[in-house]
């Protein structure tokens, strides 16, 4: 472990990657609203944060899996515009939580490098 | 996936909607058009949508591991089809492509099926503008990280 990649800059990093990858998923299920027989998809976000909280190792590739209990349009889509404004928004609130405890943290190593002084 | 890649899968929704919205906005230019080059009256157009396929060796991997569906990536327009439907006949005897009976063929276009699809075509442009919006925040705030 090297003085910048702290565990927890890990773990974010990982949380940014997760969080990029579900931003993906959601995007194209937006592109796809209007294509008859299309399913939205989702990331199994749960999981994916459990194997970036244990595990020190390199995490398994996220798992997309089939929104289930979604009501269906008689054309086979299931996209619920909701939905999917509600995930876009929640995904890019973590992300910036994310990002913002990186940047706490890059500032508190150069705190450190700068002896403590505020500058 | 990276956040360039997402910005690319809502650009093809957002050129998906637009090739909607242009082909709603020609059948309602054409809703009394009676001469085509093909002959005939102008006939309704429709886009049929087709969500793609994963479109580089990272993202097929990335499919191949993830089951069911896998990754894809947006939406293209697959092709552009013509209505069928028989043309409205209209009893105009003086118009010049009147028939022997006196009956013009005008294109089958209803306004308000088309107004509709129009504004299925608009929200989902919006839909796909605020995911792109989402998207460049996202990498905003990344390279703040340099800052």
């Amino acid at each position: 472990m090297s003085m910048i990649d702290t565990p927890l800059m890990q773990r974010l990093s990982r949380f940014l990657d997760a969080t990029a990858s579900r931003s993906g998923v959601i995007a194209n299920n937006i592109a796809n609203i209007d294509t008859p027989g299309y399913h939205a998809r989702d990331l199994d976000f749960r999981s994916q944060l459990t194997s970036i909280m244990n595990s020190d190792a390199q995490t398994t590739p996220p798992r997309v899996v089939e929104v289930r209990g979604l009501t269906e349009r008689p054309d086979g889509n299931n996209v619920n515009m909701d939905r999917e404004g509600l995930a876009l928004a929640q995904t890019q609130l973590q992300f910036q939580t994310s990002v913002a405890l990186m940047r706490a943290e890059i500032h508190r190593l150069s705190q450190a490098i700068h002896e403590g002084s505020s500058q | 996936m990276n956040l360039f890649g997402v910005m690319g899968i809502s650009a093809s929704g957002l050129n998906a909607q637009r090739t909607r919205a242009e082909v709603v906005a020609g059948n309602m230019a054409n809703a009394e058009s009676t001469r085509t080059p093909e002959g005939g009256p102008y006939q309704r157009k429709e886009v049929v949508l087709q969500s793609q396929g994963p479109s580089s060796f990272r993202m097929q991997l990335a499919g191949a591991a993830s089951q069911p569906g896998g990754a894809t990536s947006g939406v293209a327009v697959r092709s552009i089809v013509t209505d069928t439907a028989t043309p409205i006949m209209r009893y105009e005897p003086s118009h010049p492509d009147a028939d022997s009976n006196g009956f013009v063929a005008y294109p089958n276009i209803n306004p308000v099926l088309e107004m509709t699809d129009l504004m299925g075509a608009a929200r989902g442009y919006q839909m796909n503008a605020s995911a792109v919006q989402a998207a460049k925040q996202m990498i905003q705030q990344s390279i703040e990280l340099l800052k």
